[in-house]
Protein backbone atom coordinates (compact mmCIF):
# COMPACT_ATOMS: atom_id res chain seq x y z
CA UNK A 1 0.00 0.00 0.00
CA UNK A 2 2.36 2.37 1.19
CA UNK A 3 4.78 1.68 -1.90
CA UNK A 4 1.67 2.27 -4.04
CA UNK A 5 1.00 5.43 -2.64
CA UNK A 6 5.18 6.64 -3.08
CA UNK A 7 5.14 5.76 -6.74
CA UNK A 8 1.87 7.36 -7.47
CA UNK A 9 2.78 10.58 -5.41
CA UNK A 10 6.32 10.35 -7.49
CA UNK A 11 4.73 9.78 -11.11
CA UNK A 12 2.38 12.35 -10.03
CA UNK A 13 4.84 15.30 -8.79
CA UNK A 14 7.52 14.52 -12.22
CA UNK A 15 4.78 14.60 -14.27
CA UNK A 16 3.63 18.30 -12.80
CA UNK A 17 7.33 19.25 -13.09
CA UNK A 18 8.15 18.60 -16.29
CA UNK A 19 4.59 20.66 -17.37
CA UNK A 20 5.54 23.35 -14.76
CA UNK A 21 8.92 23.56 -16.24
CA UNK A 22 7.51 24.20 -19.44
CA UNK A 23 5.31 26.51 -18.63
CA UNK A 24 7.90 28.70 -16.35
CA UNK A 25 10.69 28.79 -19.24
CA UNK A 26 8.74 28.42 -22.81
CA UNK A 27 4.82 29.77 -21.71
CA UNK A 28 5.48 32.86 -19.87
CA UNK A 29 7.44 35.76 -20.84
CA UNK A 30 10.27 37.51 -19.48
CA UNK A 31 9.92 39.92 -16.47
CA UNK A 32 9.92 43.77 -16.89
CA UNK A 33 12.73 44.46 -14.64
CA UNK A 34 14.20 41.44 -13.84
CA UNK A 35 14.49 39.74 -17.15
CA UNK A 36 14.77 35.81 -17.24
CA UNK A 37 16.41 35.59 -13.64
CA UNK A 38 12.98 36.21 -11.93
CA UNK A 39 11.83 32.22 -13.10
CA UNK A 40 13.94 31.28 -9.89
CA UNK A 41 11.21 32.62 -7.77
CA UNK A 42 8.71 29.77 -9.06
CA UNK A 43 11.37 27.63 -7.62
CA UNK A 44 12.08 29.97 -5.14
CA UNK A 45 8.86 30.80 -3.08
CA UNK A 46 7.28 26.96 -3.29
CA UNK A 47 10.36 25.64 -1.81
CA UNK A 48 10.60 28.12 1.24
CA UNK A 49 6.44 27.01 1.76
CA UNK A 50 7.29 23.49 1.43
CA UNK A 51 10.37 23.86 3.70
CA UNK A 52 8.17 25.90 6.64
CA UNK A 53 4.78 22.84 6.36
CA UNK A 54 7.87 20.26 7.20
CA UNK A 55 9.12 22.03 10.10
CA UNK A 56 5.76 22.93 11.18
CA UNK A 57 4.99 19.34 10.76
CA UNK A 58 7.83 18.48 12.55
CA UNK A 59 7.26 19.89 15.67
CA UNK A 60 3.75 18.95 15.56
CA UNK A 61 4.71 15.72 15.14
CA UNK A 62 7.70 15.81 18.22
CA UNK A 63 4.96 17.13 20.75
CA UNK A 64 2.62 13.86 19.90
CA UNK A 65 5.74 11.97 20.22
CA UNK A 66 6.15 13.08 23.93
CA UNK A 67 2.53 12.50 24.74
CA UNK A 68 2.33 9.04 23.32
CA UNK A 69 6.11 7.84 23.03
CA UNK A 70 4.85 6.47 20.20
CA UNK A 71 8.43 5.88 18.03
CA UNK A 72 6.38 6.14 14.44
CA UNK A 73 5.98 9.83 15.54
CA UNK A 74 9.73 10.51 16.30
CA UNK A 75 10.46 8.92 12.93
CA UNK A 76 8.19 11.26 10.84
CA UNK A 77 9.71 14.27 13.21
CA UNK A 78 13.11 13.67 11.39
CA UNK A 79 11.76 12.45 7.83
CA UNK A 80 10.41 15.67 7.73
CA UNK A 81 13.03 17.44 9.12
CA UNK A 82 15.69 16.19 7.31
CA UNK A 83 13.41 16.86 3.84
CA UNK A 84 12.62 20.36 4.47
CA UNK A 85 16.33 20.92 5.50
CA UNK A 86 16.96 20.68 1.93
CA UNK A 87 14.54 22.64 0.77
CA UNK A 88 15.54 25.17 3.16
CA UNK A 89 18.98 24.65 1.34
CA UNK A 90 17.45 24.43 -1.70
CA UNK A 91 15.81 28.66 -0.38
CA UNK A 92 19.03 29.59 0.58
CA UNK A 93 21.04 28.55 -2.83
CA UNK A 94 18.36 30.07 -5.28
CA UNK A 95 17.82 33.09 -3.17
CA UNK A 96 21.59 33.85 -3.15
CA UNK A 97 21.52 33.24 -6.93
CA UNK A 98 18.23 35.78 -7.70
CA UNK A 99 20.95 38.12 -5.10
CA UNK A 100 23.94 38.28 -7.13
CA UNK A 101 22.18 39.82 -10.41
CA UNK A 102 19.06 41.90 -8.96
CA UNK A 103 21.15 43.23 -5.81
CA UNK A 104 24.50 42.98 -7.16
CA UNK A 105 25.73 40.43 -4.10
CA UNK A 106 25.50 36.88 -3.41
CA UNK A 107 24.43 37.71 0.79
CA UNK A 108 23.02 40.78 2.69
CA UNK A 109 21.63 40.64 5.78
CA UNK A 110 18.14 41.33 4.92
CA UNK A 111 15.33 40.43 7.59
CA UNK A 112 14.67 37.09 5.60
CA UNK A 113 17.53 35.51 4.40
CA UNK A 114 18.79 36.02 8.39
CA UNK A 115 16.07 34.57 9.63
CA UNK A 116 15.87 31.43 6.97
CA UNK A 117 19.92 31.02 7.78
CA UNK A 118 19.38 30.68 11.51
CA UNK A 119 16.42 28.19 11.16
CA UNK A 120 18.84 26.26 9.28
CA UNK A 121 21.52 26.06 11.47
CA UNK A 122 18.53 25.12 14.51
CA UNK A 123 17.26 22.31 12.33
CA UNK A 124 21.09 21.51 11.29
CA UNK A 125 21.38 21.13 14.82
CA UNK A 126 18.93 18.75 15.56
CA UNK A 127 20.22 16.01 12.95
CA UNK A 128 23.76 16.46 14.65
CA UNK A 129 22.35 15.45 18.01
CA UNK A 130 20.42 12.80 16.48
CA UNK A 131 23.39 11.29 14.94
CA UNK A 132 25.08 12.16 18.77
CA UNK A 133 22.96 9.30 20.22
CA UNK A 134 22.83 6.21 20.00
CA UNK A 135 19.70 4.86 22.37
CA UNK A 136 16.84 5.08 20.29
CA UNK A 137 14.46 5.95 23.01
CA UNK A 138 16.73 8.34 24.63
CA UNK A 139 17.39 10.06 20.83
CA UNK A 140 13.75 10.48 20.04
CA UNK A 141 12.78 12.09 23.71
CA UNK A 142 15.80 14.57 23.25
CA UNK A 143 15.45 15.55 19.78
CA UNK A 144 11.75 16.17 20.35
CA UNK A 145 12.85 18.37 23.12
CA UNK A 146 15.00 20.28 20.63
CA UNK A 147 12.33 20.55 17.86
CA UNK A 148 10.04 22.02 19.90
CA UNK A 149 12.88 24.39 21.30
CA UNK A 150 13.58 24.94 17.55
CA UNK A 151 10.10 25.64 16.46
CA UNK A 152 9.32 27.79 19.09
CA UNK A 153 12.87 29.68 18.62
CA UNK A 154 12.21 29.95 14.86
CA UNK A 155 8.81 32.08 15.53
CA UNK A 156 10.95 34.67 18.05
CA UNK A 157 14.10 34.50 15.52
CA UNK A 158 11.36 36.17 12.78
CA UNK A 159 9.91 38.22 14.48
CA UNK A 160 13.24 40.08 16.34
CA UNK A 161 14.89 40.00 13.26
CA UNK A 162 11.95 42.05 11.34
CA UNK A 163 12.02 44.23 14.33
CA UNK A 164 15.86 44.80 13.93
CA UNK A 165 15.86 45.60 9.77
CA UNK A 166 12.80 47.85 10.56
CA UNK A 167 15.07 49.95 12.76
CA UNK A 168 17.90 49.89 10.10
CA UNK A 169 16.28 50.14 6.71
CA UNK A 170 18.46 48.89 4.05
CA UNK A 171 18.72 49.97 0.25
CA UNK A 172 17.89 46.58 -0.24
CA UNK A 173 14.36 46.60 1.06
CA UNK A 174 13.48 48.82 -1.60
CA UNK A 175 13.54 46.43 -4.60
CA UNK A 176 11.92 44.17 -2.72
CA UNK A 177 8.71 46.17 -2.29
CA UNK A 178 9.11 47.46 -6.08
CA UNK A 179 7.28 43.89 -7.16
CA UNK A 180 3.57 44.83 -6.90
CA UNK A 181 0.75 43.00 -8.24
CA UNK A 182 1.41 39.80 -9.92
CA UNK A 183 0.63 38.49 -13.24
CA UNK A 184 -2.29 35.74 -12.02
CA UNK A 185 -0.82 33.04 -15.31
CA UNK A 186 2.46 34.03 -12.74
CA UNK A 187 0.91 32.93 -10.04
CA UNK A 188 -1.05 30.33 -10.88
CA UNK A 189 3.01 28.47 -12.06
CA UNK A 190 3.86 29.69 -8.67
CA UNK A 191 0.91 27.06 -6.67
CA UNK A 192 1.48 24.45 -9.84
CA UNK A 193 4.80 24.18 -8.69
CA UNK A 194 3.67 24.82 -4.95
CA UNK A 195 2.08 21.48 -5.58
CA UNK A 196 4.40 19.80 -7.33
CA UNK A 197 7.26 20.38 -4.62
CA UNK A 198 4.75 19.44 -1.98
CA UNK A 199 4.28 16.18 -3.65
CA UNK A 200 7.77 15.41 -4.06
CA UNK A 201 8.22 16.43 -0.16
CA UNK A 202 5.89 14.38 0.50
CA UNK A 203 7.41 11.49 -1.62
CA UNK A 204 10.87 11.96 0.05
CA UNK A 205 9.71 11.86 3.60
CA UNK A 206 7.89 8.58 2.84
CA UNK A 207 10.98 6.77 1.88
CA UNK A 208 12.64 8.67 4.85
CA UNK A 209 10.10 6.89 7.09
CA UNK A 210 10.25 4.19 5.11
CA UNK A 211 14.42 3.32 6.20
CA UNK A 212 13.63 4.78 9.95
CA UNK A 213 11.29 1.93 10.02
CA UNK A 214 13.80 -0.87 8.42
CA UNK A 215 16.13 0.66 11.24
CA UNK A 216 14.22 0.20 13.84
CA UNK A 217 13.37 -3.59 13.11
CA UNK A 218 16.91 -4.26 12.17
CA UNK A 219 17.61 -2.91 16.10
CA UNK A 220 15.03 -5.36 17.17
CA UNK A 221 16.37 -8.36 15.15
CA UNK A 222 19.93 -7.28 16.95
CA UNK A 223 18.69 -7.61 20.34
CA UNK A 224 16.95 -11.32 19.43
CA UNK A 225 20.25 -12.18 18.00
CA UNK A 226 21.56 -11.08 21.03
CA UNK A 227 19.05 -12.83 23.14
CA UNK A 228 20.02 -16.34 21.31
CA UNK B 1 3.82 13.77 45.08
CA UNK B 2 1.91 13.52 48.45
CA UNK B 3 4.72 14.15 50.01
CA UNK B 4 4.69 17.76 48.12
CA UNK B 5 1.58 18.10 49.48
CA UNK B 6 1.75 17.44 52.81
CA UNK B 7 4.71 19.96 53.04
CA UNK B 8 2.55 22.16 51.75
CA UNK B 9 1.92 24.66 48.42
CA UNK B 10 5.18 26.33 48.67
CA UNK B 11 7.60 24.01 49.12
CA UNK B 12 9.35 23.74 45.73
CA UNK B 13 10.78 27.38 46.79
CA UNK B 14 12.61 25.95 49.67
CA UNK B 15 13.31 22.65 47.04
CA UNK B 16 14.65 25.31 45.04
CA UNK B 17 16.85 27.20 47.20
CA UNK B 18 18.17 24.33 48.36
CA UNK B 19 19.83 23.02 45.17
CA UNK B 20 20.94 26.18 44.11
CA UNK B 21 22.77 27.16 47.65
CA UNK B 22 24.13 23.47 47.24
CA UNK B 23 25.56 24.31 43.48
CA UNK B 24 26.61 27.81 44.13
CA UNK B 25 28.69 26.42 47.37
CA UNK B 26 30.28 23.73 45.74
CA UNK B 27 31.04 26.35 42.84
CA UNK B 28 32.60 28.63 45.17
CA UNK B 29 34.52 26.24 46.79
CA UNK B 30 37.00 24.92 44.06
CA UNK B 31 35.90 27.97 41.73
CA UNK B 32 36.80 25.66 38.54
CA UNK B 33 34.43 26.96 35.91
CA UNK B 34 34.09 30.63 37.37
CA UNK B 35 38.07 30.85 37.09
CA UNK B 36 38.04 29.60 33.81
CA UNK B 37 35.07 31.80 32.50
CA UNK B 38 36.78 34.92 33.96
CA UNK B 39 40.19 34.43 32.20
CA UNK B 40 38.26 33.46 29.04
CA UNK B 41 36.56 36.82 28.90
CA UNK B 42 39.44 38.56 29.41
CA UNK B 43 41.14 36.75 26.73
CA UNK B 44 38.61 37.11 23.88
CA UNK B 45 38.59 41.25 25.39
CA UNK B 46 42.10 40.96 24.13
CA UNK B 47 41.85 39.49 21.43
CA UNK B 48 39.38 41.91 20.26
CA UNK B 49 41.84 44.83 20.64
CA UNK B 50 43.61 43.44 17.70
CA UNK B 51 40.91 42.67 15.49
CA UNK B 52 39.27 46.15 16.26
CA UNK B 53 41.36 49.74 16.44
CA UNK B 54 40.12 50.49 20.68
CA UNK B 55 40.29 54.09 20.99
CA UNK B 56 38.36 54.78 17.88
CA UNK B 57 34.58 55.79 17.67
CA UNK B 58 33.43 52.87 15.34
CA UNK B 59 34.75 50.56 18.14
CA UNK B 60 32.24 52.18 20.69
CA UNK B 61 28.77 51.44 18.18
CA UNK B 62 30.17 48.08 18.15
CA UNK B 63 31.15 47.97 21.85
CA UNK B 64 27.23 46.36 22.95
CA UNK B 65 28.17 43.38 19.74
CA UNK B 66 31.47 43.15 21.17
CA UNK B 67 30.20 42.60 25.02
CA UNK B 68 27.70 39.71 24.45
CA UNK B 69 30.16 37.57 22.26
CA UNK B 70 32.58 37.28 25.37
CA UNK B 71 29.25 37.04 27.80
CA UNK B 72 27.94 33.97 25.38
CA UNK B 73 31.10 32.37 25.23
CA UNK B 74 32.54 32.55 28.42
CA UNK B 75 29.18 31.76 29.77
CA UNK B 76 28.89 28.91 28.12
CA UNK B 77 32.26 27.25 29.77
CA UNK B 78 29.65 27.79 33.64
CA UNK B 79 26.43 25.80 31.77
CA UNK B 80 29.01 22.99 30.42
CA UNK B 81 29.92 22.09 33.81
CA UNK B 82 26.46 22.60 35.50
CA UNK B 83 25.42 19.12 34.85
CA UNK B 84 28.58 17.67 34.32
CA UNK B 85 29.47 18.41 37.96
CA UNK B 86 26.97 16.07 39.14
CA UNK B 87 28.58 13.07 36.78
CA UNK B 88 31.62 11.57 39.68
CA UNK B 89 30.10 9.12 42.13
CA UNK B 90 26.41 9.26 40.33
CA UNK B 91 25.56 12.01 41.95
CA UNK B 92 22.86 13.08 39.12
CA UNK B 93 21.09 9.70 39.55
CA UNK B 94 21.08 11.00 43.06
CA UNK B 95 19.21 14.16 42.46
CA UNK B 96 16.88 12.64 40.04
CA UNK B 97 16.15 9.99 42.45
CA UNK B 98 15.47 12.72 45.45
CA UNK B 99 12.00 13.06 46.18
CA UNK B 100 11.98 16.86 44.38
CA UNK B 101 10.15 17.38 40.98
CA UNK B 102 12.70 17.56 38.57
CA UNK B 103 12.19 21.28 37.30
CA UNK B 104 12.38 21.90 40.99
CA UNK B 105 16.03 20.74 40.52
CA UNK B 106 16.27 22.86 37.11
CA UNK B 107 15.45 26.07 38.26
CA UNK B 108 17.63 25.75 41.22
CA UNK B 109 20.39 25.31 38.97
CA UNK B 110 19.80 27.56 36.30
CA UNK B 111 19.33 29.84 39.34
CA UNK B 112 22.66 29.32 40.39
CA UNK B 113 23.93 29.28 36.87
CA UNK B 114 22.37 33.03 36.59
CA UNK B 115 24.13 34.20 39.52
CA UNK B 116 27.65 32.92 38.24
CA UNK B 117 27.14 33.80 34.40
CA UNK B 118 25.96 37.26 35.83
CA UNK B 119 29.08 37.27 38.17
CA UNK B 120 31.46 37.07 35.45
CA UNK B 121 29.61 39.33 33.31
CA UNK B 122 29.93 42.39 35.81
CA UNK B 123 33.36 41.79 36.90
CA UNK B 124 34.51 41.95 33.32
CA UNK B 125 32.49 44.78 31.88
CA UNK B 126 34.28 47.31 33.95
CA UNK B 127 37.54 45.55 32.52
CA UNK B 128 36.10 46.35 29.24
CA UNK B 129 35.44 49.84 29.56
CA UNK B 130 39.04 50.42 30.86
CA UNK B 131 40.71 48.37 28.01
CA UNK B 132 38.17 50.15 25.55
CA UNK B 133 37.60 53.90 26.98
CA UNK B 134 34.23 53.07 27.43
CA UNK B 135 32.19 54.88 30.43
CA UNK B 136 30.08 52.09 30.57
CA UNK B 137 28.10 53.39 33.95
CA UNK B 138 25.98 56.49 32.92
CA UNK B 139 23.12 54.06 32.50
CA UNK B 140 24.06 51.87 35.10
CA UNK B 141 20.43 50.57 36.39
CA UNK B 142 19.43 49.86 32.88
CA UNK B 143 22.26 48.38 31.75
CA UNK B 144 21.86 46.09 35.00
CA UNK B 145 18.36 45.21 34.05
CA UNK B 146 19.60 44.26 30.28
CA UNK B 147 22.13 42.51 32.07
CA UNK B 148 19.84 40.17 34.17
CA UNK B 149 16.98 39.86 31.30
CA UNK B 150 19.32 38.65 28.50
CA UNK B 151 21.51 36.63 31.18
CA UNK B 152 18.62 34.72 32.50
CA UNK B 153 16.98 33.37 28.74
CA UNK B 154 20.90 32.63 28.02
CA UNK B 155 21.12 30.46 31.33
CA UNK B 156 18.10 28.74 31.09
CA UNK B 157 18.48 27.51 27.07
CA UNK B 158 21.85 26.80 28.83
CA UNK B 159 20.61 24.77 31.51
CA UNK B 160 17.85 22.80 29.41
CA UNK B 161 20.63 21.58 27.25
CA UNK B 162 23.33 20.84 29.73
CA UNK B 163 21.10 18.70 31.00
CA UNK B 164 20.03 17.68 27.68
CA UNK B 165 23.77 16.87 26.32
CA UNK B 166 25.22 15.33 29.96
CA UNK B 167 25.03 11.83 28.93
CA UNK B 168 26.44 12.21 25.52
CA UNK B 169 30.13 11.16 24.50
CA UNK B 170 30.79 14.34 22.80
CA UNK B 171 28.47 17.06 25.01
CA UNK B 172 30.95 19.67 25.15
CA UNK B 173 30.23 19.99 21.37
CA UNK B 174 27.26 19.35 21.12
CA UNK B 175 26.53 21.80 23.76
CA UNK B 176 27.78 24.98 22.26
CA UNK B 177 26.43 23.79 18.65
CA UNK B 178 22.49 23.17 20.01
CA UNK B 179 22.39 26.41 22.39
CA UNK B 180 24.03 29.17 20.13
CA UNK B 181 21.18 29.35 16.99
CA UNK B 182 18.76 29.29 19.81
CA UNK B 183 19.89 32.19 21.99
CA UNK B 184 20.31 34.27 18.47
CA UNK B 185 17.19 35.99 19.57
CA UNK B 186 18.27 37.14 23.16
CA UNK B 187 21.38 38.10 21.90
CA UNK B 188 20.46 40.20 19.25
CA UNK B 189 18.00 41.68 21.39
CA UNK B 190 20.83 42.42 23.90
CA UNK B 191 23.03 43.77 21.68
CA UNK B 192 20.97 46.25 20.15
CA UNK B 193 20.38 47.57 23.65
CA UNK B 194 23.93 47.42 25.30
CA UNK B 195 25.26 49.32 22.93
CA UNK B 196 22.92 52.60 23.34
CA UNK B 197 23.02 51.83 26.86
CA UNK B 198 26.83 51.55 27.01
CA UNK B 199 27.44 54.93 25.12
CA UNK B 200 24.61 56.89 27.76
CA UNK B 201 21.71 56.83 25.89
CA UNK B 202 18.85 56.44 28.30
CA UNK B 203 16.13 53.48 27.87
CA UNK B 204 13.47 54.30 25.92
CA UNK B 205 11.32 54.26 22.66
CA UNK B 206 12.52 51.49 20.48
CA UNK B 207 15.33 50.49 22.62
CA UNK B 208 12.00 49.55 24.94
CA UNK B 209 11.01 46.82 21.95
CA UNK B 210 14.09 45.02 22.48
CA UNK B 211 13.55 45.02 26.11
CA UNK B 212 10.03 43.92 25.46
CA UNK B 213 11.50 41.15 23.39
CA UNK B 214 14.43 40.11 25.79
CA UNK B 215 11.29 39.46 28.26
CA UNK B 216 9.03 37.36 25.63
CA UNK B 217 12.50 35.03 25.21
CA UNK B 218 12.31 34.01 28.83
CA UNK B 219 8.70 33.84 29.41
CA UNK B 220 8.73 31.14 26.43
CA UNK B 221 11.79 29.02 27.56
CA UNK B 222 11.37 29.41 30.80
CA UNK B 223 8.07 27.84 30.93
CA UNK B 224 9.09 25.43 28.03
CA UNK B 225 11.93 24.47 30.06
CA UNK B 226 10.69 23.86 33.13
CA UNK B 227 7.64 21.70 30.93
CA UNK B 228 10.10 19.74 29.44
CA UNK B 229 12.54 18.89 31.51
CA UNK B 230 11.23 16.34 33.31
CA UNK B 231 11.42 14.16 30.42
CA UNK B 232 14.63 15.05 29.82
CA UNK B 233 15.81 14.05 33.28
CA UNK B 234 13.58 11.16 33.82
CA UNK B 235 11.61 9.79 30.92
CA UNK C 1 25.92 41.44 -22.53
CA UNK C 2 23.93 41.84 -18.69
CA UNK C 3 21.09 39.92 -20.35
CA UNK C 4 23.34 36.92 -21.20
CA UNK C 5 24.67 36.64 -17.94
CA UNK C 6 21.02 36.99 -16.22
CA UNK C 7 20.06 34.16 -18.68
CA UNK C 8 23.11 32.30 -17.41
CA UNK C 9 21.86 33.04 -13.46
CA UNK C 10 18.67 31.86 -14.06
CA UNK C 11 20.28 28.21 -15.52
CA UNK C 12 22.61 28.46 -12.52
CA UNK C 13 19.16 28.96 -10.27
CA UNK C 14 17.60 25.72 -11.57
CA UNK C 15 20.53 24.02 -11.87
CA UNK C 16 21.06 24.84 -7.92
CA UNK C 17 17.77 23.10 -7.45
CA UNK C 18 17.84 19.90 -9.03
CA UNK C 19 22.01 19.16 -7.77
CA UNK C 20 20.89 19.70 -4.05
CA UNK C 21 17.47 17.73 -4.47
CA UNK C 22 18.98 14.92 -6.77
CA UNK C 23 21.91 15.55 -3.87
CA UNK C 24 19.74 14.08 -1.19
CA UNK C 25 17.70 11.86 -3.31
CA UNK C 26 21.30 10.41 -3.50
CA UNK C 27 22.05 9.93 -0.30
CA UNK C 28 18.75 8.62 0.78
CA UNK C 29 19.36 5.65 -1.93
CA UNK C 30 23.03 5.16 -0.52
CA UNK C 31 21.07 5.08 2.81
CA UNK C 32 18.40 2.59 1.85
CA UNK C 33 21.59 0.16 0.50
CA UNK C 34 23.29 0.10 3.42
CA UNK C 35 20.35 -0.52 5.57
CA UNK C 36 19.35 -3.34 3.17
CA UNK C 37 22.67 -5.00 3.45
CA UNK C 38 22.66 -4.16 7.39
CA UNK C 39 18.97 -6.44 7.36
CA UNK C 40 20.36 -9.15 5.14
CA UNK C 41 23.69 -9.33 7.75
CA UNK C 42 21.61 -9.54 10.55
CA UNK C 43 19.07 -11.73 9.31
CA UNK C 44 21.61 -14.53 8.20
CA UNK C 45 23.42 -13.83 11.94
CA UNK C 46 19.85 -15.03 13.76
CA UNK C 47 19.28 -17.85 11.25
CA UNK C 48 23.24 -18.92 11.80
CA UNK C 49 22.70 -18.74 15.96
CA UNK C 50 19.28 -20.73 15.40
CA UNK C 51 20.56 -23.46 13.71
CA UNK C 52 23.62 -23.65 15.90
CA UNK C 53 21.14 -23.80 19.32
Amino acid sequence: MREKIIYIFAAAAAVLLVRNLYVILLVLPDEAQQGPIYRIMFFHIPSAITCFIGFLAAGISSAIYLATKNPRNDAIAVASTEVSLAFATVVLATGSIWARIIWGIWWTWDARLTSMLVCWLLYASYLMLRRAIDEPTQRAKFSAVLSIFAFSDVIIVWKSIEWWRTQHPGPVLSIRTGGGQMNPAMEAAIYWNLLALILFGLVLVLVRLRQEEMRREIDGMRQMAHAI
Amino acid sequence: MQQTKQRGAMSWVGDVAVIFGKDLRAELRTKEALNASLSFALVILLLFSFAFDPSSEQTHDIAGGLLWIVYAFAGTLILNRSFVRELPNDCLDGLIAAPIPAWTLFLGKSLANFVLVLAVELISLPIFGIFYNVRWAQQGWALLLVLALTTWGLTVVGTMFSALTVNLRIRELMLPILIYPIMIPALLGAMEVTGPLITGKPLEGDLLTWVRLLVGFDIIFTSLSVALVETVLVG
Amino acid sequence: MVEARNLMYMFYGFLAVWVILVAYVVSLAARERNLKKELMRVRSLIDERERAR
